[in-house]
């Protein structure tokens, strides 16, 4: 699955009217100072050269150096894409607190107010674009009742303060033992967190129920109620332990909507993570930069899939050998 | 339902008329389509008409926007004069207008055009492309499908957006932007669940007994994926294209949010105006950015609306047991069923019974009305007795045995007198059935493969059973007496700590047993515990049931079809009929003199060693929402009489030997001679 993704970037990246280099800077350089530049990138080899070359920079981890403001993509990645984990993980959590007690309680309570209402609130949640509802709750928190900030990942003030070990502030600031900047790294993950979290949570609403549903049908649920089992332990050690199993598995699938909706968040809020980079690069066409940080969004769905497959191991036994 | 099959649960006699779909095996696609709509009841057709309704008024939008729209979408004069720059919606201007004076409600209404199209060519591309590759990546198999299942699968995982982002990107910079644009960046991103969505169904279908049979007669595959593999795909795309579109226009909003993929100056797109409407919205201008961002959310609530409905009515898993309230009416004098206490005992067994069923009734409300599946029935059960449950699959047998635990499925009612131990059992609060379920009644079921929670292991079963029961219990008195029964059962204290999978199908259903036992239950109510496994560990778990008379000393009701199995292991037997014991009394008189012709055409159906030929009962056992009038049998009877047809019989024969049956009765059966042949109309 890695060499697949990995070629689909490449033929993407390949595909691009133009070469890289002429897309990026031409017009700015003179026509020598081009081939130069060109020949340093390695675009004069052959396609199959420079695939080879590329599966080589993927595994020594290094990318190049972007054309347009000559960062090595690496650092890139490393900066910007820290600013994604944080908020992307707060959002995942969020989804979770949110989404699995409501669909347990959706499919548990079948047919009744609460699943309705519970359904409707996943429906219409999703049915937001994760901008939209952002550019609701900057208005509401942020404009009306001015309780919250509405750009960014810190105030200035407390980004100077911070020095970078991890490049996800709140634990850097942890590090130092800044505890003073922690609300306000909080206070700026609040919304972009919350209102990305929202969206996933109203998928996992209804996978959540549906699952639920199938594993109340489950024959072992009956016969823990015949043995006289406390309905509530029925429900919870049997039925929703079980429902896990799937539920792990379709939340693992949510990585790609958690990953798009993080593009579109960061751009709303401002944040100054790996998405909202990639679109200045793409902007200014710059395909060294574009081609590592796809290359780094393939990885990490990889990555995702390999940890729902240990999960999945941890909660099933018959996964386990 | 079949003569041979088995009872698979209790709401079985609910199964033949919900499973029976008419349009099984047609290939009249268009029917299949209009299906849930008509099958819909209750919320999923509620969800699926507002979803449709939704749907439908974005679509007249789209189709008449310049009648509906007084001005173009990006047309910012009328009559030569400029309009108000972000005026406040007002009369002139419903929705107000923005910084470039346009007007947003004419923008509402062209954006419902842009997204509609985009979503019908992506739609119409990913389908073309998807659908044919998922049926042949599907159908034929081999490495073909595991390279298309590879590719697909890598770019189902990629963060969708992403994909579309550098695909419109990489086409605006050649094409420019614009609706076709973002149509194929859209397309890329949905051809793989397009793809996932019909192989998977083409899997399942492939395996059809009538798919296998049509392979076997020589059909072309393109003749078996057309007529049958192809009809019943065609079932799951409308609920995926509902969802894809819903999704569709979520990440063509996204696209133009990010300023990619469609040329503003083309056509007017929501995302689009709500990234406008960011920065005009902390200015205090609200209008720009609301009304485009409620009309994604409306237009993406319908379809999901649509999608949802769809699915909860095609989706096996979800579709729920249609139920009707039902009142049982007052019991009818006479033969059929006299008043409780007024009827002699039938069957007096041991002095003091265990077990007392008066008239117990319970019956299914559906939507054809009442399922009769236990329909006044009346036995005993004394301690340490084994009574034998037997009938073919359909008659109420393991209804009735559910009955009695309180493990009916929601929709039944329940009547008559269940007496058991001192306690009335229909008169128990839930709570205290709860507590008699494990100590005083266990319950052994038919597939043992399911019954254990696979997550659990074996010492985890007993060790929650055991605490529920007996609070207080130490870990060493759970470990002591779990493995003392298991031990019985001839499972090795080695294989305690064990998930369920590690056990043969006869080892599990011992355990089962074992999670029964160990409560020391007065009463045990097994049902068909062997009709699942081979016949050598059905002599196993047989032994171990004789047993329990001797070491354990339990009343068994042993529920099954297999008349063998009552003649090795029960003291009395009990034959059921359409939700009516026909005939009862100790297995040796019952099975040397049948008095009931059902009892005498079932013993006639069992295989010995000394069968020259075949025999079996004509017909079926009827349908319990319309049962026969007068005797149920006498559809089926070799002796029907006429008044067989109009009366139920009474109960007579001997106290210990009760039949149902009016050759029984003395009486009325002079003069009326028996009817020449066959079931009388």
């Amino acid at each position: 699955m890695v060499l697949i993704l990995l070629t689909m970037v490449f033929v993407l990246m390949r595909v691009a009217p133009g070469n890289p280099i002429q897309a990026a800077l031409g017009g700015h350089l003179s026509h020598a100072q081009l081939l130069v530049r060109e020949r340093a990138a390695g675009y004069d080899k052959p396609l199959l050269v420079q695939y080879g070359e590329y599966l080589r920079q993927v595994f020594t981890g290094r990318f190049g150096t972007t054309l347009t403001d000559n960062r090595p993509v690496s650092q890139v990645i490393a900066q910007n894409g820290a600013a994604t984990l944080e908020l992307s993980t707060t959002a995942m959590l969020v989804a979770i607190l949110v989404g699995l007690p409501l669909g347990m309680l959706a499919g548990r309570l079948r047919d009744t107010w609460v699943d309705t209402a519970s359904r409707l609130f996943g429906i219409v949640i999703y049915a937001a674009p994760v901008f939209f509802l952002g550019l609701l709750a900057q208005l509401l928190f942020g404009h009306i009742l001015g309780l919250l900030p509405t750009s960014g990942q810190a105030s200035p003030l407390t980004q100077l303060d911070i020095t970078p070990h991890t490049n996800i502030l709140i634990i850097d600031a942890a590090i130092d033992g800044r505890w003073a900047d922690i609300p306000d790294l909080l206070a700026h993950l609040v919304l972009p967190a919350t209102t990305l979290g929202l969206v996933i949570a109203g998928v996992m609403v209804r996978l959540v129920r549906v699952n639920v549903i199938q594993a109340l049908k489950g024959d072992y649920v009956e016969a823990a109620r015949a043995r006289g089992l406390r309905e509530r332990r029925v429900v919870i050690s049997h039925a929703l332990r079980n429902a896990l199993v799937p539920i792990i598995t379709v939340t693992g699938l949510q990585a790609a909507l958690l990953l798009s909706g993080a593009v579109l968040t960061e751009d709303t809020f401002n944040w100054p993570g790996i998405g909202n980079q990639l679109l200045q690069y793409l902007e200014n066409r710059d395909y060294i930069a574009v081609q590592g940080i796809i290359t780094m969004f393939a990885l990490v769905v990889v990555a995702i899939s390999l940890l729902i497959d240990f999960l999945n191991a941890w909660v099933d036994p018959r996964v386990r050998y | 339902m079949t003569q041979t099959g088995t009872l698979p649960g209790a709401s079985a006699p609910l199964e033949p008329a919900m499973e029976d779909d008419p349009t099984r095996g047609s290939s009249s696609s268009l029917r299949r389509l209009m299906g849930p709509l008509v099958a819909a009841r209750g919320l999923p057709r509620w969800l699926i008409l507002t979803g449709a309704a939704i749907t439908g008024l974005f679509v007249i939008l789209a189709l008449f926007a310049p009648w509906l729209a007084r001005y173009g979408f990006n047309q910012y004069t009328a009559h030569g004069v400029r309009f108000a720059r972000q005026a406040a919606p007002s009369a002139a201007h419903w929705f107000g207008t923005t910084v470039q004076s346009e007007d947003v409600f004419a923008r509402v209404i062209y954006g419902a055009r842009t997204s509609i199209e985009v979503v019908v060519i992506a739609l119409a591309f990913s389908l073309i492309i998807g659908v044919p590759l998922g049926l042949v990546s599907g159908y034929f198999g081999g490495a073909l499908d595991r390279v298309l299942v590879l590719i697909n699968d890598s770019i189902f995982a990629f963060p969708y957006l992403l994909l579309a982002i550098v695909i419109a990107f990489l086409l605006q910079g050649s094409v420019g932007g614009g609706v076709f644009t973002a149509a194929i960046a859209i397309t890329a991103v949905y051809i793989p669940q397009y793809f996932r969505v019909v192989r998977s169904s083409v899997l399942s279908v492939r395996e059809e007994p009538y798919v296998e049979a049509a392979r076997a007669l020589g059909a072309r595959p393109r003749t078996v994926i057309r007529r049958y593999v192809f009809a019943n795909v065609v079932q799951s795309v409308p609920v995926v294209a509902s969802l894809n579109a819903a999704d569709a226009i979520l990440t063509l909003a996204g696209l133009s949010f990010l300023g990619i993929g469609m040329d503003p100056s083309v056509a007017a797109e929501w995302g689009y105006d709500v990234s406008r409407g960011v920065a005009d919205a902390q200015a205090g201008f609200w209008w720009t950015g609301l009304f485009p961002g409620l009309a994604i959310i409306l237009l993406v609530t319908g379809l999901t609306l649509l999608g949802e409905g769809i699915n909860d009515t095609v989706n096996p898993v979800l579709r729920r047991l249609q139920t009707r309230p039902v009142v049982l009416p007052a019991r009818p004098e006479g033969p059929g069923g006299p008043a409780p206490g007024s009827t002699r005992p039938t069957a007096v067994s041991a002095p003091e019974p265990l077990l007392s069923l008066r008239d117990l009734r319970v019956w299914y409300g559906t939507t054809r009305g009442p399922v009769r599946a236990v329909d006044g029935v009346s036995l005993d059960i004394g301690p340490g007795e084994t009574v034998g449950l037997v009938g073919e699959s359909g008659c109420g047998k393991s209804t009735l045995g559910r009955g009695l635990m309180g493990l009916l499925p929601t929709g039944a009612v329940r009547d008559g007198q269940v007496l058991f131990d001192g306690h009335d059992l229909l008169m128990s609060s839930a709570a205290d059935l709860r507590r008699l379920r494990g100590p005083s009644i266990g319950m052994i079921f038919q597939e043992p493969m399911t019954r254990l929670d696979p997550l659990m292991r074996i010492s985890e079963h007993f060790r929650e059973l055991l605490r529920t029961h007996l609070p207080g219990i130490s870990d060493d008195a759970i470990r002591q007496r779990s493995l003392t029964t298991l031990g019985k059962m001839g499972i090795p204290p080695t294989r305690f700590d064990q998930y369920p999978h590690e056990f043969s199908g006869g080892m599990r259903q011992r355990i089962m047993i074992a999670l029964v036992l160990v409560l020391e239950p007065k009463l045990v109510i097994a049902d068909e515990p062997t009709t699942a496994l081979d016949v050598l560990v059905e002599a196993q778990i047989l032994a171990i049931l004789a047993d329990l008379k001797r070491g354990f000393d339990v009343s068994v009701l042993l529920v099954t079809h297999n008349l063998a199995i009552v003649a090795e292991a029960c003291d009395r037997v009990a034959v059921m009929y359409a939700g009516r014991i026909v005939e009862q009394g100790p297995v040796g008189a019952v099975f040397a003199h049948p008095d009931h012709p059902y009892t005498q055409e079932l013993l006639a159906s069992t295989i010995s060693l000394a069968t020259t030929e075949l025999h079996f009962i004509p017909g079926a056992p009827p349908d319990l929402a319309a049962p026969p009038s007068g005797c149920r049998f006498h559809p089926r009877c070799p002796h029907v009489m006429p008044i067989c047809v109009s009366d139920a019989p009474p109960t007579a024969g001997a106290a210990d030997h009760p039949v149902e049956c009016w050759l029984a009765v003395p009486g009325p059966r002079a003069g009326s001679e028996p009817s020449p042949a066959g079931p009388a109309s």
